[in-house]
């Protein structure tokens, strides 16, 4: 079995085994039913005391035939409002940049912790989309409010 | 189909399964209780167990496993379950204001 297949059945069974509460990650099923383990779904909590508290983000990870010497690309689905986020949904980070912070070494778990910190700490010095970027710059209050909303309307339930 | 095995994956319907008994974790984020369960044990038996320990009332938690509510009668063998998984309990709640 390639490398990049056997990595991801061990990050399947080390998250199996043990993974952060609310956080979900499972491999998606080809239309034939079967375990796709290069596509996981997955969901990950807005952290307590922030803005985000009491949202669930949806995922989706692809993982290149490359991995893991190269990062899987991470996208919200539907996309969402983050200053770090393309209109796509990509999420824009430097531990998922194979010319910055990506090591072969780090986890799904280490991945998906790393994208909700993110949520909470925007970097306005790298901008992914206009909208949520020039909001968070000009009216921080309104900002806020946004994300309030867009909580209400991922629950986590 | 599962996942997990050593061979790729595979329809293993008619396999039989590895072990009779798995030993399933609970956990509400403050409190773990782990459970050995029949595979074809309803979970409702497992919901309810946990609930009397911590004095929850049924109704007012959910159950998930894999990211998905579990209902009561599932067993671990419809939710393709592995020894050592875990089912995670949230509070309920109802939308709207």
């Amino acid at each position: 079995m390639s490398l990049c297949q056997n990595r991801l059945q061990e990050e399947r069974k080390q998250w199996r085994r043990d993974h952060p509460f609310g956080f979900y990650a499972r491999p998606m099923r080809n239309p034939q039913g079967v375990l796709d383990l290069k596509r996981w779904e997955c969901g990950v909590p807005g952290k307590d005391k922030t803005l985000w508290e009491g949202g669930l983000f949806k995922l989706e990870v692809t993982f290149p035939d490359e991995y893991p010497t190269k990062p899987p690309k991470c996208k919200f689905v539907p996309p969402l409002f983050h200053p770090n986020v393309y209109p796509s949904g990509t999420v824009c980070l430097s531990i998922l940049n194979e010319d910055e912070g990506w090591k072969p070494a780090i986890t799904i778990k280490e991945i998906l912790l790393g994208i909700q910190s993110l949520l909470d700490e925007p970097n306005p010095e790298s901008p992914a989309q206009a909208d949520a970027y020039n909001l968070f710059k000009k009216d921080r209050a309104s900002y806020d409010r946004k994300i309030k909303h867009i909580v209400k309307e991922n629950p986590a339930s | 189909m599962s996942e997990g095995g050593s061979p790729p994956p595979g329809k293993a319907d008619n396999a039989p399964p590895p072990t009779e008994h798995l030993n399933i974790k609970v956990t509400d984020n403050n409190n773990e209780v782990f459970f050995k369960i029949k595979r074809t044990t309803q979970l409702k038996k497992l919901m309810d167990a946990f609930c009397e320990r911590q004095g929850k009332r049924p109704d007012t938690v959910r159950f998930l496993f894999d990211g998905q509510r579990v209902n009561p009668s599932d067993n671990p063998e419809s939710l393709e379950m592995q020894d050592g998984d875990t089912l995670e309990v949230h509070a309920e709640q109802i939308g709207g204001c």
